[in-house]
């Protein structure tokens, strides 16, 4: 129990930790200061003097954003006195505000409006010239209207304390104070929309809604976002069923209020003219011929019995986006099982999140985090491995950025980018110990760790005694690997002896090290160390895989992949397998069922007949060498739910409109394992429908009757069939490891491939032919099949580029947005290149959203144990022409 | 009148140059003998306590006591900092003191990190005062080559350096937490006190910062003693000499360094010559330019700490600027505040955005379309920023506006009244164009 100081705050006695400030502890008894530049988030600047109080035995005034509660103080915080210090401020205030309030976003919002009204006189004394800045060009963006600003700083203060991107800076001195950007044209920055989010004025408006809106008339919905697994709560603000702005507010969610560029700016795929409204049917003549759902769903029933009839259940297979609520994961995972009847059935968790759970479910017996986002932020030491944090997952990162920005917790980084000051924030710029690893290489350096542990003497004593086999074997494995070529031996000793010191560390792992080959072993291998070192199953600690999409995890305790049942359940597991027989009253298939790869593999063969394909494309997302949609084109019957008529519906029989995230209600899992509610902002556009309701509906016509009321029915279902979906909400209790488990692994489970996890990985492949090591992978702005259909995004970034090392361009005697080849054994492409200085030297980095331009290029190897495909990286030449 | 000369007196000498040769000749470096490994540090700061030193960049506050405050135990290292940001308007002794006789300053310095416990001190110095930083840098080399900087210095195992920063141009850099923000590399602004530089200073460690003129007296009290400095001005609050400066309507404008305690009278009449063609005088500023104005009826007021204060001023840095009569007051004001508010930082909203409608309103009176209500305004505005604003700034931006006021009312009624200035000046140009447009 922290120590408490017990104060008066307008003679209302209340007990508060130490070191609370004044402002917070009035706020706990509901008394509200007024206040422009304090904000919880940032460090106390009592800068705007609004938040003025009397502190009895205190001569002056005292601001109470920055005075510390101490034992017997007495606060007054509605004196006269007070009241006209609040009124004083506001008048200063307001002398240069140019009160053009009716043309103002924030109009309805404001803080300002708010205390004018209720501190204000009508009549200003002030008779002379107001000040005038002279507008200027902003970004696409955020429009900044300096006129309004009240020099709070907080945009500065926020971009630089929580962000860490610097990009904003105030320039200029007294009242001509200007917000400005680092850049010489535009602002450049990371676009997480927080300086709009933060300004207590207008100061800073959202461009993508200027003028559209007065907030008074909006319709609001707390849902959660649809980008990365971080699983932020936000709120849709729309008006007729236009989507028009998304916001975040402070203290709610696991965000806290904070967002990304995508969950700020990146929502206008949601009422594109391009979306779906109608089921296509295609015609002998190839063309699509629109059709209503009353004529498509008998069609979709009659085709799907006949392929049964015909080929048997064995001949259907599926795929789902993880994308997708609970609800609509869980239902078709359950129409593929009961109404069709084959476990032949995957969705994008495919490619890479199910190397962490199955690493996680072998070693601790769960298949989530054992830790939370709240272990991150309280963690005295972060150890992060193939993550590229920021880009991926930004609001994961902020808690990262807090443990070491606030908190001063040891940041150790294996990454691929490397440090580089530039205007959006770089996480190895945090670094205590950062190693700089090529994409590929991640496992290599996970071994190099394993190595170090050792050679440190940080292995736990007691564990060693327990487990001697255990611990022997691992050891003699690890120390008969070289450290890795290219590799600072040193550095990785010291990230080993630091993780090892601390007192609380959490693994962060990420696309880098999943989506790459030996993502599966690596996991497995990082469990290794956490066991050596005795932590595993110490409170705080824990394996941290961060998901790409925000319903990964949902999409395995669905049960919609091959390899499992609901609640990640094998499908062996005899147990799960009563338990979900009893609930559906009918048995799910026997039978392996196949994978993403398998089963494009089986339709190229002609084994598969037929697809149900919600919200993937395959036909893009996989390399082209693989030749995805030649596999797809043999199909006799293809059906496709999505959002946008994409590569794979264009390939489809049936295409059939599906409603977006913002439409639906349900619930989506974070990367965390944290269950949240969905809730629908906007009814479905046109015609489309929830992914659910239509396999409901067609489920009812097959004879399978998988009959729904609402999400919440469905929701009801899945509490009853999945252990851990009782708790709800943003507070999960992070999963525990399972100790039979963990000694069934630390007893002999370790050894069954203990020589290929151990094995020496090639070393930096040296080809002539191909020099350049291209990797591919998700930029900031964009991620997955939607990013690129939001007009927001694509005013910051419209096009993929090479990034390479400026040192490199520059060797290369290239501009910007000059065009060039590459070659590959795949193929080759042509690409705009672009300089980015955390690129290492020899890297090349092209945006996956984009990655159409060099699909060409792109070859595919699976993995052995996981089916994962792994595409992300080649081997390149760059020619100039 | 006769008095000794204490830190003019080597530069007054002729062909002294401030070389280190000239200083050591003069006396100097032999302090620092007296003090290094001969006595305990606490020792000294107890010396400088009992001599009454109080500091001389303005808030007049006792050195000794300020360099108590450094937390004893405290891990890590502290650090000196020489204000030499002199800017305030009519102040310009600092600036001989750093150009003429530096090592004077350099061997307080020394003193002062012995006392404190520093091992590297800064000289944060005005930007503008490129000859000084440079003549500094000079000397800095001569005392290192001398063994009296750097490593072991004299062979008594004390150590410490000193660096020479130069500011960027803002004058809220003088104030102390401004001056460590942008000794830190960041925008001055002022810093929210508590906490104090004395625990939370340079790079958030215990840090003293003193005036130039203070640290320039430190050789001279080790030297001579507590009890000779004690008997020089008006003790026991005002202890020693001050250089003030004197600048105006005066005959012989310029830096003299007197004992504290005698009368401005003295000063302006006996030791600056008295009045530029013998005009009467009508105004002054006793202590720079934050430093609320004097009329002719304070002449007899002593130029100590207490006796200022007491009549309704402050001593200040000790910059004099003397006003003659057939000045507009009005105008004076307006002068000030446009120095006040092109120097305000911004950081909070009174000053802010005080200065800026404050010098409105003066400039309109001065320029004949101030309105009577204005003067209303004034009185009502000002109060509403002093105390109220994060540093010492927005008491001073108000001092011209509430003293001319006080003593000049009727001038400022004639200007409204008669809408033109009755002093007949030419119509002054537009300096400040607010706001950016």
């Amino acid at each position: 129990m922290a120590d408490m100081v017990n104060i008066l705050v307008d003679g209302t006695p209340i007990a508060v930790e130490k070191g609370t400030l004044v402002i917070e502890a009035a706020r706990r008894l509901g008394i509200m200061i007024p206040h422009f530049c304090y904000h919880p988030k940032i460090k106390p600047d009592a800068n705007c003097r609004m938040c003025l109080v009397e502190v009895e035995k205190m001569p002056k005034l005292q601001t109470s954003c920055s005075t510390l509660v101490a034992e017997g103080m007495a606060v007054r915080t509605n004196t006269a006195v007070v009241e006209e210090a609040h009124k004083s401020v506001l008048e200063f205030i307001l002398a240069n505000h140019p009160l053009d309030c009716p043309i103002c976003d924030q109009g309805g919002r404001c803080d300002l409006q708010d205390f004018s009204h209720r501190y204000t006189p009508t009549k200003s004394d002030f008779l002379d010239v107001k000040r005038v800045f002279q507008k200027e060009y902003f970004s696409p963006l955020i429009d900044k209207e300096m006129n309004r600003c009240v020099q709070c700083l907080r945009c500065v203060r926020y971009c630089d304390e929580v962000i860490d991107a610097k990009a904003l800076a105030p320039i200029g001195r007294g009242s001509r104070t200007e917000i400005s950007h680092f850049t010489s044209h535009q602002l450049d920055c990371e676009f997480c929309g927080g300086c709009v989010q933060i300004c207590p004025v207008g100061a800073f408006t959202n461009r993508l809604s200027d003028y559209e809106f007065r907030p008074w008339m909006m319709k609001r919905a707390d849902t959660v976002c649809g980008y990365c697994g971080d699983g932020c709560t936000i709120t849709l603000q729309s008006r007729e069923d236009e989507l028009i702005e998304v916001i975040s507010s402070f203290e709610k969610g696991r965000n806290s209020g904070d967002l990304c560029a995508r969950g700020y700016f990146g929502y206008q795929f949601v009422n594109h003219p391009d979306r779906l409204t109608m089921p296509l049917v295609r015609q002998p003549d190839g063309r699509f011929e629109p059709t209503t759902w009353e004529d498509v769903l008998p069609l979709l029933a009659e085709r799907f019995t006949q392929v049964k009839l015909a080929y048997g259940s064995e001949a259907v297979g599926g795929l789902i986006t993880s994308r997708g609520t609970n609800e609509d994961l869980y239902v078709f995972q359950k129409f593929m099982r009961l109404a069709i009847g084959s476990n032949h059935l995957d969705s994008a968790a495919r490619f890479g999140h199910v190397n962490a759970v199955e690493a996680m479910r072998r070693v601790q017996g769960t298949n989530r985090w054992t830790v939370s986002y709240e272990d991150i932020v309280n963690a005295d030491c972060l150890l992060l491995i193939g993550t590229q944090i920021t880009w991926t997952n930004p609001i994961a990162g902020l808690k990262v950025k807090e443990a070491v920005k606030k908190h001063g917790a040891k940041l150790l980084t294996i990454e691929a980018m490397q440090p580089s000051i530039e205007t959006t924030s770089n996480i190895a710029n945090l670094s205590t110990t950062h190693l700089t690893v090529e994409v590929g290489r991640h496992p290599a350096a996970v071994h190099g760790l394993l190595k170090a542990v050792f050679d440190e003497g940080v292995a736990d004593n007691h564990l060693a005694a327990t487990a001697s086999g255990y611990v022997d074997r691992t050891r003699a494995a690890v120390s008969a690997l070289p450290y890795p070529e290219g590799m600072d031996e040193a550095t990785l000793r010291t990230i080993a002896r630091t993780f090892a010191g601390s007192r609380r560390g959490v693994i962060l792992i990420g696309q880098d090290l999943l989506q790459s080959p030996g993502g599966y072993e690596a996991s497995v291998n990082l469990m290794d160390l956490l066991l050596l070192l005795g932590k595993l199953s110490e409170k705080g600690w824990g394996l941290a895989p961060l998901t790409e999409e925000n319903n990964e995890q949902g999409a395995i305790e669905m049960g919609a992949t091959a390899d499992y049942f609901p609640g990640a359940a094998s499908l062996d597991d005899a147990a799960a397998r009563t338990r979900i027989a009893s609930a559906w009253k009918e048995s799910p298939p026997v039978g392996a069922g196949m994978r993403m790869l398998d089963m494009l593999e089986a339709a190229r063969s002609g084994k598969l007949k037929a697809m149900l394909i919600v919200g993937e494309n395959p036909a893009r997302t996989l390399p082209a060498s693989a030749k995805p949609a030649e596999a797809l084109g043999r199909l006799e019957f293809l059906v496709v739910q999505e959002l946008f008529l994409t590569e794979t519906a264009k390939l489809a029989h049936v295409v059939l409109p599906a409603s977006s995230y913002a439409e639906k209600s349900g619930s989506f899992t974070n990367s965390e394992g944290c269950v949240q509610k969905v809730r629908a902002g906007l009814e479905p556009l046109g015609g489309s429908r929830p992914d659910w309701e239509i396999l409901s509906a067609v489920s009812v016509l097959m004879g399978y009757p998988l009959e729904y009321g609402d999400a919440a029915e469905i929701l009801k279902e899945i509490r009853a069939v999945i252990p851990g979906y009782r708790v709800l909400g943003a507070t999960p209790e992070p999963a525990r490891v399972d100790r039979p488990a963990m000694d069934r692994y630390v007893g002999g489970g370790f050894a069954e491939d203990m020589a290929s996890r151990y094995r020496a990985t090639s070393n930096i492949t040296q080809d002539s032919s191909y020099p350049w090591s291209l990797w591919v992978g998700q930029s900031l702005f964009h991620s997955g099949k939607l990013s690129t259909m939001a007009k927001g995004l694509l005013e910051i970034q419209k096009e993929g580029r090479l990034y390479m090392n400026p040192a490199d361009l520059q060797r290369m005697q290239l501009a910007e947005g000059e065009m060039v080849t590459l070659t590959s054994v795949a193929g080759e492409a042509r690409v705009p290149v672009g300089a980015l200085g955390r690129i290492p030297r020899g890297i090349l980095f092209f945006p996956e959203s984009f990655k159409e331009a060099i699909a060409g290029l792109l070859t595919m190897t699976p993995d052995a144990v996981t089916g994962v495909p792994y595409h992300k990286q080649q081997r390149v030449a760059v020619h100039k022409t | 009148m006769p008095h000794e000369l204490i830190l003019l007196k080597n530069m007054s000498q002729p062909g002294y140059t401030g070389s280190l040769a000239d200083y050591e000749r003069a006396g100097g470096y032999q302090a620092i003998r007296k003090v290094l490994g001969k006595m305990p540090p606490g020792d000294v700061t107890d010396l400088v306590k009992r001599s009454g030193l109080r500091g001389r960049g303005g808030a007049g506050f006792p050195t000794g006591v300020k360099w108590s405050f450094i937390p004893k135990d405290h891990p890590g290292p502290r650090y000196l900092c020489c204000n030499a940001d002199e800017s305030e308007p009519g102040t310009f002794k600092d600036r001989q003191l750093m150009e003429r006789d530096p090592h004077q300053m350099i061997e307080g310095m020394i003193i002062a990190s012995y006392a404190i416990g520093v091992r590297i001190a800064y000289i944060y110095i005005r930007g503008e005062f490129v000859m000084g930083a440079k003549i500094l840098e000079r000397a800095l080399a001569e005392a290192y080559k001398a063994g009296y900087l750097g490593e072991n210095i004299l062979g008594t195992g004390f150590a410490v350096d000193i660096y020479v920063h130069r500011g960027a141009g803002a004058y809220i850099c003088g104030e102390e937490t401004a001056l460590l923000e942008s000794l830190e590399g960041k925008r001055g602004l002022p810093r929210t006190k508590p906490p104090f530089p004395a625990t939370n200073g340079l790079f958030n460690k215990p840090t003293v910062v003193n005036n130039v003129e203070t640290l320039a007296n430190l050789p001279y009290i080790v030297n001579r003693g507590v009890e000779w400095f004690m008997a020089i001005g008006n003790p026991p609050k005002s202890t020693g000499t001050r250089v003030f400066c004197l600048s105006g309507h005066i005959k012989r404008p310029g830096n003299y360094e007197v004992p504290m305690g005698i009368t401005f009278r003295e000063m302006i009449y006996d030791i600056a010559g008295g009045m530029r063609g013998d005009k009467p005088l009508k105004a002054f500023i006793p202590g720079g330019a934050s430093a609320s104005f004097f009329t002719s009826q304070h002449l007899d007021v002593k130029m100590d700490f207490e006796s200022v204060a007491q009549a309704g001023s402050m001593l200040g840095s000790g910059g004099v600027t003397v006003m003659e009569e057939g000045t507009c007051m009005v105008w004076a004001a307006e002068n000030l505040l446009h120095f006040f508010n092109h120097e305000s930082c911004g950081k909070c909203t009174p000053c802010r955005e005080g200065s800026s409608w404050l010098l409105q309103i003066l400039r309109r009176i001065e320029h004949g379309k101030g309105k009577m209500e204005d003067l209303g305004t004034l009185a009502r505005l000002c109060p509403n920023i002093a105390g109220r604003t994060v540093c010492a700034f927005g008491d001073a931006e108000i001092a011209p506006i509430l003293s001319t006021l006080q003593y000049f009312r009727d001038e400022y009624e004639t200007h409204v009244r008669e809408q033109r200035c009755p002093f007949r000046r030419a119509p002054a140009p537009d300096l400040i164009a607010v706001g950016h447009g």
